[in-house]
């Protein structure tokens, strides 16, 4: 035996059935966001039964966004309690809003590295990281220029 | 629909006992729930009980075996080990675990279905990192947070913080005031992990951030402990040694929104909230102005300031100030001794009960010399707002 020990590796995501297409766009890089059949609204995650109108069949798809949103919170993570993150300390978490929708939030990391200077309603679009060849997980950078 | 318990005041807390607090016990979890619950029964006069209730949640997201008896205690597995046919034996499975566990105790000795019900909770903290988890596969809702690097509560209270830090102006002083008092508190309880061990501002300060602005002061400990407390009906109660103390009320609730795992957006957590407060004063009858003890809960640190404001204590968003004042100073006359029981920062991982213990003891006259003076009515409080509830104790029933 040579060498250090590996890395631990960042746990990836296993699609099922309800959310295949949100992981075949992440890897295209595109941002899909489950959607209502029957009212329109928006939901993440989805579920079983649409929160908007109630119905117990929403036949959610997967509709493409715009991928820009604001930062409602935010976290600089300097431990991990998942092993695979360990090598990307310090990163920053941030909690969206997308525009699309009010209270329509997803979680992800900012890329532009712990000291990017972040307040609440900082304008933010959708980045993706590539963590494997077939995988990419969406995530956040500031947009340059943009008032926050 | 009407909000007022039916049960008031009707089921009295009769006794109690109390581990001791540690990092990690040399005695099994299991055999300290059975010496626990034995000494409990024998506190409240009894030789034994006929019902058994817990929340036995292990509350970590780590990667560590559930196993009855050594991680976790159910109340079947109580019984048992006691050696007593309960004719009631029940867990819950909700939100709250304290005060899920105490309608559900009360809801027993009400209804008949026992009439001495032991309500007992036991933590475990296990070898190896409590939270850390070795997953490779994010699957059902985890797939949402996990590969984006999002997991475990240090996070999940960041987010409401970090929000509540901007919208409002909070500084870490004022936080380091949250610590102080708990710790002073806990530093005076014979049973606590933290026994004569006060915290300071400065060391506060002092401490790096995991999850930014939380640092590991603001996260209660995990620990080993048990407590055991035995209900029974005001009626019986008269025959029994101690001063009993009175249930007189609930507040629960729960948040609707959709959210991915552990995401607790500041309005999910102050807009629930105040609907459970709304509840417990509506199910007591009482409200805020009327309580002389209101225990807080503090497993994170900026519970307190959210509990502060959803039960009407001090203004929305000026929690943090409060607390800077001096307002929550439990030695400090006129100042409201939210954190007496020294909480859970200041025992260790006891997921609520230092809160209801801390109502029992000043509400029976049993604190001993940390006893307080004229304190009739406690609200005893468990989780964040929105996740969990409260619950109204009394000694003087008669008064309403
Ligand atoms: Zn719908």
């Amino acid at each position: 035996m040579t060498g250090p020990p590996a890395e631990p590796l960042r746990p990836l995501p296993v699609p099922d059935e309800l959310s295949a297409p949100y992981w075949d766009a992440a890897a295209r890089h595109r941002l899909a966001v489950a959607r209502c059949s029957r009212c329109g609204t928006f939901a993440h995650p989805p579920d079983v039964v649409c929160q908007a109108c109630g119905t117990s069949d929403p036949e959610f798809r997967f509709t493409e966004v715009s991928g820009r949103g604001r930062v409602r919170s935010w976290t600089v993570m300097h431990q991990s309690f998942l092993p695979g993150f360990r090598a990307d300390l310090p990163y920053v978490l941030v909690d969206v809003e997308l525009v699309e929708q009010a209270d329509l939030r997803l979680i992800g990391r900012l890329l532009d590295g712990p000291d990017a200077p972040l307040g609440l309603g900082s304008e933010v679009h959708v980045a993706f990281e590539d963590v494997t060849p077939e995988v990419s997980v969406p995530a956040f950078v500031l947009t340059a220029g943009a008032d926050s | 629909m009407s909000g007022t318990m039916a049960a008031r005041n009707k089921v009295v807390i009769a006794g109690y006992a109390h581990s001791q607090v540690e990092r990690h016990s040399d005695q099994q979890l299991g055999s300290m729930a059975v010496d626990t619950a034995r000494r409990a029964i024998a506190d409240a006069g009894l030789d034994a009980v006929d019902g058994f209730v817990t929340g036995a949640l292990f509350p970590t997201s780590g990667s560590h075996a559930a196993e009855d008896g050594i991680s976790l205690v159910t109340a079947n597995w109580l019984a048992e080990h006691l050696g007593i046919n309960p004719r009631y034996a029940a867990g819950f499975q909700g939100f709250g675990q304290i005060p899920g566990s105490v309608t559900m105790a009360v809801n027993a000795v009400a209804s008949g279905a026992a009439d001495y019900v032991l309500l007992h909770r036991a933590l475990h903290n296990p070898k190896g990192k409590y939270h850390e988890n070795t997953m490779r596969d994010a699957r059902g809702s985890q797939q949402w947070t996990v590969p984006q690097g999002y997991f475990g509560p240090l996070a999940m209270i960041a987010l409401p913080y970090q929000e509540y830090i901007q919208r409002y102006g909070a500084t870490r002083e004022a936080m380091a005031q949250v610590l102080v008092e708990a710790r002073k508190n806990g530093a005076r309880l014979p049973w606590s992990h933290w026994y004569g061990q006060p915290l300071t501002a400065e060391e506060y300060l002092a401490a790096p951030f995991i999850s930014d602005p939380i640092c590991r002061y603001d996260c209660d400990i995990p620990v080993d402990g048990v407590a055991a407390f035995v209900f029974t009906t005001a009626e019986r109660a008269k025959d029994l040694p101690n001063q009993p103390v009175y249930v007189s009320g609930f507040g629960m609730g729960a948040p609707v929104t959709r959210r991915t795992p552990v995401h607790w957006p500041l309005d999910d957590i102050m807009g629930v909230g105040e609907e459970t407060a709304r509840r417990l004063w509506e199910s007591s009858g009482i409200g805020p102005g009327d309580v002389d003890l209101p225990q807080v809960y503090d497993g994170f640190s900026p519970f307190v300031y959210f509990w502060l404001e959803c039960l009407g204590l001090c203004p929305k968003g000026e929690a943090h100030r409060f607390v800077l004042d001096g307002q929550i100073d439990s030695d400090r006359p006129g100042a409201i001794p939210a954190l007496s029981s020294g909480g859970a920062l200041g025992n260790g991982r006891m997921h609520g009960v230092p809160q209801m213990l801390e109502c029992y003891l000043q509400l029976s006259g049993r604190a001993g010399e940390r006893q307080r003076q004229g304190v009739n009515v406690g609200v005893a409080c468990h989780s964040s707002p929105h996740f969990g509830g409260a619950v109204v104790y009394t000694n003087t029933p008669t008064r309403r």
